[in-house]
């Protein structure tokens, strides 16, 4: 009774889910829908007495794998849009075949649980459902389980070849840059302390105000460049409704650089 | 080596516990009261844990704390929850609505449900129904546990992406990278257990910690510690470790680096009910790795040592209290740590996580799983395997060992030369260096042939 | 089955408190609308026209997530083997040494070109 409910609020839930994968317009949406329907299967993993296979579905599918499709969304961006140029010679082709030869492994699958006489749970059960798991992975399907290991070697090859840059030269450590700062000081008379924070509270309550120095001046310093030069396009747009006694940061005097 | 072969039963004067049988009997009224009770047990304890940990803290930083509100300050946290209530809510302007809406959901109901699995006691009688004090169990308890923690990622990483600020995006990337780099460490901390419990049930888990045998000296029977906190001290120190990598917790709490990232993932949940799901969502995940730790490592709700010599201290509803002391212990455990330890760098975080606790921890699993193979098995082809695992184990690390002893004494001899070119010519490499015919100076290097020691 | 209902029951109490706090926050507070406060939070400045980096990210997050599965897929396999390591015994050790290993190369290369640095 319980099993036939779930079945049915899973399968609408999940079916729903899968066309909202189609459907939706935002790429994360459709990850999440994807979500949605593997945690459907995993709920009727478990109702089907089958836990393991359920916290699996949970944790490498849902947790890692979705994890990965979500962290790669953020990193084409949020806005982007597809491109449609088809940029692998022959792909159409080569997709057709490689879900010819998924079809015909479900098909065979299938024919597998139809044509053969069920072993039933409970004998399979026997030692419990994770003890009979591993005797099945660890005895029976020990060179599809090392062969695992190759694939995840290949995963992570992978991920290295696409992904990552490696680096020309060391990067520079605190203490090379420390290092560095007081070179300069020696050479130019360049500052090599932090800078004087911005006049946030002081002035305004914004990082992109100056501080003001003691003598009154402006710290032309203690705004971040690409601030000040965001300001500065402001200032411009808004130069109508600009307060008199602001003073604007293109005005900023070079003064303070000769210490 | 033979006193592990066969370890002596000694039974106490109490069963080990439920089990699994002891599990999907219970009417749905039952499940109902133990539900409520859980989830009520929850929200308190976040209330009290807020309080206990703000109180703590003052006090280790010679500081009151809260003491307005209520005695003690007790309602304090109440009246925080009751101001975020009647606080506006912001919806800003570019927020994806449905996400920024379903994120606090998302983080907030795996936490509870992780802590469905943890158990509480015995087998008690409640309302003339006898029932295991606890919500339910299942052959893969602990995996749940594992699950509802990744699910619980995706609240971040929604809260983040929905955000639309770049604080947030980068704090939630950066949390939810963090965490799946310690749930790796984590998950790897339990292997040892499941070696030695055989089971991944919480409540069995529990059973097999009743009891650690006891070591035969002639007549006389010195008991065995059974906490595997004891027996697999690694594996518990990295899971303590992991714990405070995996709530965000200080050292580890990267994600609201406020000095960096405002608040991090929440920076754009204002102070309203949301945030405080967020808020309920990192305190109960603290209890719920708490609840963990002390199911798997600490012994369950079973009595600490000197009680549990007390015939009773096992049974009815007396484990609650232990277990609750056990859970309370390990909060100010948290506290403790956050008073007292700084923020790590982001760099150190990761380097930690995937360079020492990982590599680590796969070398101890090997080493417990042949010593396990030991009791299995006694022949020598065991032994002769271990030697080559150990041998191998030992030759990484002595090849590690060497190569980094390398690099620290040339950058060390390097120093040293720097140091002494420096010191013939000062200006060498363009270094400012104050006159050093100032009055103050007159004499300081006359006489004296002190070699400073460079730093580093 | 009976053991997952009372997952369920608490389930349905924190989802309906969750679902219940986040919808109630809008109409308990005060509304008092102002262009500043729905703005992305940026230390005061005007929010920046553009999403960090162009709305991209750093690719070795990617890394990280693709390292998370194949520790992960090591982890769930070493639960089962775990379990049943006493049945299993030193056949079972030998294999998981080789599994072990055999990951490890990919780690250890992986360590090797840096992969494992944060800038």
């Amino acid at each position: 009774m319980g099993e036939t409910v779930t079945f049915w609020v899973l399968a609408v839930a999940s079916v729903a889910a899968a066309l909202g994968l189609v459907f939706s317009r935002k790429a994360v949406y459709s990850a999440l829908m994807l979500g949605v329907v593997m945690l459907s299967l995993a709920v009727l993993y478990a109702v089907q007495d089958a836990p393991f296979l359920a916290a699996v579905q949970i944790i490498v599918y849902t947790g890692a794998v979705m994890m990965l499709f979500l962290f790669v969304l953020m990193l084409v961006g949020v806005d982007s849009s597809d491109s449609l140029v088809e940029t692998l010679r022959g792909q159409r082709f080569w997709a057709f075949l490689a879900g010819l030869g998924f079809a015909v492994l479900l098909a065979l699958g299938f024919g597998n649980v139809v044509f053969a006489a069920p072993t039933g749970l409970a004998a399979v059960n026997q030692a419990g459902n994770v003890p009979s798991l591993a005797e099945a992975i660890f005895t029976r399907y020990v060179f599809a389980f090392e062969v695992t290991s190759a694939l995840l070697i290949t995963a992570a090859l992978g991920a290295m070849v696409l992904a990552h840059r490696e680096r020309a030269e060391a990067k520079a450590t605190q203490k090379d840059l420390s290092r560095a700062r007081f070179v300069a000081f020696g050479e130019t008379g360049a500052n090599p302390a932090s800078l004087p924070g911005p006049g946030t509270y002081a002035r305004h309550n914004a990082i992109d105000m100056p501080a003001l120095l003691p003598d009154g001046s402006i710290s032309q310093l203690s705004v971040n460049r690409h601030l000040a030069r965001h300001t500065e396009e402001l200032l411009e747009e808004r130069s109508g409704e600009l307060d008199a006694s602001e003073t604007p940061v293109a005005e900023i005097t070079e003064g303070e650089n000769s210490k | 080596m033979t006193f592990l072969v066969s370890p002596v039963a000694n039974p106490g004067p109490t069963s080990p516990g439920p089990t699994l049988a002891d599990f999907g009997h219970d009417p749905l009224w039952i499940s109902i009261i133990k539900a409520v009770f859980l989830f009520v047990f929850l929200m308190v304890g976040v209330l009290m844990g807020v309080w206990t940990e703000r109180k703590l803290i003052s006090r280790m930083q010679h500081r009151y704390g809260p003491n307005r509100a209520g005695k003690f300050g007790l309602l304090q946290t109440v009246a925080d929850g009751l101001k975020m209530g009647l606080k506006e809510d912001l919806m800003p302007r570019k927020v994806d609505k449905l996400l920024y809406f379903l994120a606090p959901v998302i983080i907030a109901v795996p936490a509870f449900l992780a802590f469905s699995v943890i158990p509480f006691g015995p087998v008690v009688s409640m309302f003339g129904v006898k029932t295991p004090l606890q919500l339910t169990d299942l052959p893969v308890a602990v995996l749940l546990i594992l699950a509802m923690a990744s699910i619980g990622v995706y609240g971040i990483v929604l809260a983040g992406w929905a955000s639309r600020s770049p604080y947030a995006i980068l704090g939630g990337l950066r949390s939810s990278a963090q965490v799946v780099s310690y749930e790796i460490a984590m998950g790897l901390s339990f292997v040892a257990v499941f070696l030695y419990a055989g089971t991944l049930s919480t409540s069995e888990i529990v059973a097999k910690q009743a009891d650690g045998g006891s070591f035969a000296l002639g007549s006389l029977n010195i008991p065995l510690p059974s906490w595997y906190a004891v027996l697999l001290i690694p594996s518990f120190l990295i899971y303590v470790l992991t714990m405070l990598g995996e709530t965000n917790r200080v050292p580890f709490d990267l994600p609201e680096g406020e000095g960096e990232l405002v608040g991090g993932f929440h920076t754009e949940y204002s102070s309203s009910l949301k945030f405080a799901m967020f808020m309920l969502a990192e305190y109960v995940n603290v209890f719920v790795v708490s609840g963990v730790a002390t199911t798997l490592f600490l012994g369950g709700w079973r009595a600490p040592w000197p009680i549990s010599l007390w015939d009773g201290a096992n049974v009815g509803w007396w484990p609650m209290l232990w277990f609750f002391a056990k859970l309370v212990l390990l909060f100010c455990f948290f506290v403790w740590v956050r008073a007292s330890l700084p923020r790590v760098r982001y760099d150190q975080l990761m380097h930690f996580g995937w360079k020492v606790l990982i590599p680590l921890n796969l070398a101890w699993i090997l080493m417990v799983a042949s010593f396990r193979a030991l009791r299995v098995d006694n022949s020598p082809l065991v032994i002769v395997l271990m030697a080559i695992v150990v041998v191998g184990a030992l030759g990484v690390y002595f090849r590690f060992d060497t190569v980094l002893q390398r690099r620290r004494e040339q950058r060390a001899a390097q120093e040293a030369e720097e140091f002494d070119q420096l010191r013939d010519q000062p200006t060498a490499g363009g270094f400012p260096v104050p006159a050093l015919d100032l009055p103050h100076y007159h004499g300081a290097t006359t006489g004296l042939n002190r070699k400073e020691v460079p730093s580093a | 089955m009976e053991l997952y209902a009372p997952i369920l029951v608490l389930a349905v109490l924190a989802a309906g408190f969750a679902v219940f706090s986040v919808s109630v926050a809008p109409f308990t507070g005060p509304k008092r609308w102002n262009r500043a406060k729905l703005d992305a939070y940026e230390c005061g400045i005007e929010p920046t026209p553009q999403p960090v980096g162009g709305g991209r990210f750093p690719l070795k997050y990617m890394i990280t997530a693709m390292l998370f599965i194949v520790f992960d897929i090591e982890i769930i396999f070493l639960y089962p083997w775990a379990v049943a390591f006493d049945q299993l015994g030193v056949f079972g050790l030998i294999e998981m040494v080789l599994f072990i290993v055999t990951v490890l190369v990919a780690y250890a290369y992986v360590w090797r070109r840096r992969g494992l640095d944060w800038d």
